[in-house]
């Protein structure tokens, strides 16, 4: 029961990670791993306020803004400007590689490249059942709730959701029918920091970060979508779940440092059998791109 | 004396894995994240082979290939199917199992090379013998370096011949539209076998000259910012020609030395590296997105 409990709880902060990818994925088809980045940034710039005695709640909003900037500004100074002049997918992914490595670089020469944890002490637990919880991983569950149940809500009832959904259906025709495509790109990239930033924040307070973490971080989240099905806002968040409790059951059963080579054969093994995810339609892979 | 040497030992060997991506990328158009699996493989078992086993360098080194060339159907097999993101997402699953098995198998007190502690984890190997020729051994800079650019020259003149031949066009052709190939009754799926075997053999050679110059391998060789490096060398040199692999190497070997120039806290120096990888990244995508004398822009 607690190895399943703490399954969940990492399997949502995967969860979000994917969404969050695939808020800009989907609708823009930028593989944005400069995300990666982001992730990375956002715990040390949280640490950064409370170390001048900023008060924990703002430091986090500081870290979210920050986040959503900057998510916003790879947009603005890359990806608008590549997509003008109709750069390649492979050209979007390599300068976003770039700006991952500046801003990860960057976060390491101004902070250390060692590893740091945001709260401080022993927190306290609660329990649920015969689960022991902690109380970050408490907030985790409420805040990622909220984040999905928000986001959700979003796509599915508002007018502005609803865009974004034609827009990651066909471009193309959401400019001819007169929407602006740019404003669309703008938002989702700005909303997929901040969502990003919200699971990079809960990982910092549970288990500590580093400079080196958000890659790691954002491939499980891509692993997430794959497997979950691209083309669907739904799958990614199945499939977080789903790898968080298969991954805390390897390192039960089998041991912690093969967690990762399990995760990227499950990865190959849908691609083989399922290429469409769990949530995706069938279709040709030649067709699609 | 013995620094430039070895920048230019360096150098030979990031020009034989700049140009054994070089196939892959530039002539067949797949984006591959996994090559430094590769060249960690043939280094791993030049290593092997020679600590454990005790033989010399030139079985060590067949060895070395024909296990790359074996494993390489872990990349070929996908590309008969994939194309796009996913297959980069495969190249990763590759990259992420040679790493996790080089850093996992391994239990400290028993001997190198055995069941239970096969490549030593994390701690890497060390000890591995400079090489020795038909009885003249390499231990000295000005031998290795003059070794290591006979490799790389004859590594180059493989990949030239290969390229300019018209094999080397059948890959261009599979790489601007395969389903054309396919209608001229060519064996796509045998070609891609082929081009990623040759790339992994090379790769698995640079491997060994890595391990037996430096005398000592681990499992970074095998990391994903081990592969990135070697994408920055194409997209910045340009592909899917002969010069452009060559230039971004020397270039991107270059750098940290003129970095180095420049006072720095060495704590930084390897951050400041990276970083201005990055940058010179993001500038050549926009300013020059075929690289400094590349022929093909990456898709």
């Amino acid at each position: 029961m607690q190895i399943i409990i703490n399954g969940v709880i990492s399997g949502l902060l995967i969860a979000m990670v994917a969404m969050s990818f695939s808020l800009v994925y989907l609708p823009t088809r930028v593989f944005h791993i400069a995300l990666a980045g982001i992730l990375t940034a956002a715990p040390f710039v949280a640490m950064a306020a409370m170390g001048k005695s900023v008060p924990a709640w703002a430091a986090m909003l500081l870290a979210l803004l920050v986040a959503g900037t900057l998510s916003v500004l790879c947009e603005l100074l890359n990806h608008r400007r590549l997509e003008r002049r109709r750069a390649s997918a492979g050209a979007h992914m390599v300068s976003s590689i770039g700006i991952y490595l500046i801003l990860n670089q960057a976060v390491a020469i101004l902070w250390g490249n060692e590893s740091h944890v945001l709260r401080s002490g022993i927190e306290g637990t609660f329990h649920v059942g015969a689960a022991v919880v902690t109380q970050v991983q408490g907030w985790t569950v409420i805040v990622s709730l909220i984040v999905f149940a928000g986001l959700f809500a979003w796509l599915r009832f508002t007018n502005h959701g609803l865009r974004l959904r034609a827009l990651a259906d066909n471009p193309v025709e959401f400019a001819l029918l007169g929407y602006s495509v740019d404003r669309h790109r703008l938002f989702s990239f700005g909303l997929s920091g901040l969502v990003g930033a919200t699971a990079a924040l809960l990982m910092a307070y549970d288990v500590g970060f580093d400079p080196h973490g958000g890659l790691y971080l954002l491939l499980l989240g891509v692993v997430a979508v794959i497997i979950g099905g691209r083309g669907s806002f739904l799958g990614p968040v199945v499939a977080g779940l789903l790898l968080g409790v298969l991954r805390a059951q390897v390192v039960w059963h089998l041991s912690a440092r093969w967690q990762d080579v399990i995760t990227f054969l499950i990865l190959a093994g849908f691609l083989y059998v399922r290429p469409s995810g769990i949530c995706g339609h069938a279709s040709r892979l030649e067709a699609d791109q | 004396m013995n620094y430039v040497l070895h920048l230019l030992i360096f150098a030979s060997m990031y020009v034989i894995l700049a140009l054994s991506l070089d196939l892959v990328m530039g002539y067949m158009g797949r984006f591959n994240l996994g090559h430094a699996a590769f060249v960690a493989v043939g280094g791993y078992t030049y290593a092997l082979v020679t600590v454990a086993l005790g033989w010399g360098f030139i079985p060590a080194l067949v060895v070395a290939v024909g296990v790359a060339v074996m494993l390489s159907p872990l990349l070929s097999l996908p590309a008969w199917r994939f194309k796009g993101d996913l297959f980069i997402m495969l190249t990763l699953v590759v990259q992420t199992l040679v790493f996790g098995v080089i850093h996992n198998w391994g239990e400290p007190g028993q001997p190198v090379g055995s069941w239970r502690n096969f490549t030593n984890g994390p701690f890497g190997i060390a000890k591995i013998p400079k090489p020795d020729i038909l009885g003249i051994s390499l231990d000295t800079m000005g031998s290795m370096a003059v070794f290591s650019l006979i490799v790389a020259g004859v590594c180059a003149l493989i990949v030239f011949r290969l390229t300019h031949s018209p094999w080397g066009r059948l890959l261009k052709c599979a790489r601007d539209d395969e389903l054309a190939l396919r209608g001229l009754g060519k064996d796509v799926r045998r070609l891609k076998v082929q081009a990623f075997a040759f790339s992994c053999a090379l790769a698995a050679v640079g491997g060994v000259i890595y391990a037996s110059y430096v005398s000592y391998i681990d499992p970074k060789a095998a990391s994903l910012d081990a592969s990135i490096l070697l994408l920055c060398m194409l997209c910045v040199g340009g592909m899917g020609n002969f010069r452009g692999p060559v230039i971004g190497a020397l270039v991107l070997v270059l750098i940290p030395e003129v970095l180095r120039l420049t006072p720095m806290p060495s704590a930084i120096a390897a951050n400041v590296r990276l970083l201005a990888y990055g940058l010179l990244l993001v500038v050549v995508v926009h300013v020059r997105p075929q690289g400094i004398a590349g022929e093909y822009r990456i898709e």
